[in-house]
């Protein structure tokens, strides 16, 4: 039991370093709203977004002002955000792999509702 | 990649295992005719260790994130209620095992059942809450 722990923290160990600067690749595209739009208070904004994950990416996780507002399945469609209140907000797209944690794939836009 | 999912699936595998030492000795001390004290405490310690595979290969699926992108994972909603719930069951769950094989040669046998019992729900809770986290993020 215990060497089989050893062996598997060797194991897990040594594979760290073998890849430790992943190379950027996939893509995000967010086709509207545009960066810099004026969008209008209490009217939902539809997100039209086109994702290309890479070959580390699972997912895709949508923010507002940083706080996460939905999970999109699909690479490429639409998503409807809620009402956005006033003020200048940032909305992002990032794709995440299968753990959740955000792989550095990601567009953010700038928008201000009024 | 390679190294990455490498790391992962590793991980998980000592995840899963986890949960099943401490879902299975507690089912077992619960289930088994009573026990004499000298395996009762081994179990007990073999319940604590599962905890702590739980945390620690926890952490490591977290860490491993850090490592590689330096971001740990984003979840939010019903997913981090699950994985808060995971988080006490695990707290607690150590606890109780470590209560157990420390002290419970003290304890009545009554107190000794509520505890494995405890430790059963715990290990329960945290298996369902691991589902949500799974499904809801």
């Amino acid at each position: 039991m215990h060497r089989l722990w050893r062996v598997l923290l060797c194991v897990l160990t040594l594979s760290l370093p073998l890849a430790a600067a992943p190379a950027v690749e996939g893509y995000v595209k967010i086709m509207a709203p545009t960066d810099g739009a004026r969008l209008e208070r209490r009217k939902p904004t539809t997100l039209i977004y086109e994702v290309n994950p890479g070959p580390r990416g699972e997912h895709v996780h949508v923010y507002v002002d940083g706080k996460e507002v939905g999970i999109l399945r699909q690479l490429k469609g639409s998503y409807t955000l809620k009402a956005l209140s006033p003020g200048r907000r940032t909305v992002c797209v990032k794709v995440v792999n299968r753990a959740h944690v955000p792989i550095g794939v990601e567009q953010c836009i700038k928008v201000t509702v009024e | 990649m390679l190294a990455e999912n490498l790391a992962y699936a590793l991980t998980q595998v000592l995840h899963n295992f986890g949960a099943v030492v401490v879902v299975g000795s507690a089912a077992f001390a619960l289930w088994a005719p009573a026990l004499p004290p000298g395996p009762e405490k081994r179990l007990a310690r073999l319940a604590g260790f599962g905890w702590v595979v739980q945390i620690a290969s926890g952490a490591g699926i977290s860490a491993i994130g850090y490592y590689y992108y330096s971001r740990f994972p984003e979840i939010h909603g019903v997913a981090a209620a699950a994985f808060a719930i995971k988080v006490t069951c695990a707290t607690a769950g150590l606890a109780l095992a470590l209560l157990l094989q420390l002290r419970g040669d003290r304890w009545s046998e009554t107190r000794r059942r509520l505890c494995w019992r405890a430790l059963a729900v715990l290990a329960a809770t945290a298996l369902a809450a691991a589902a949500f986290l799974r499904w809801f993020s």
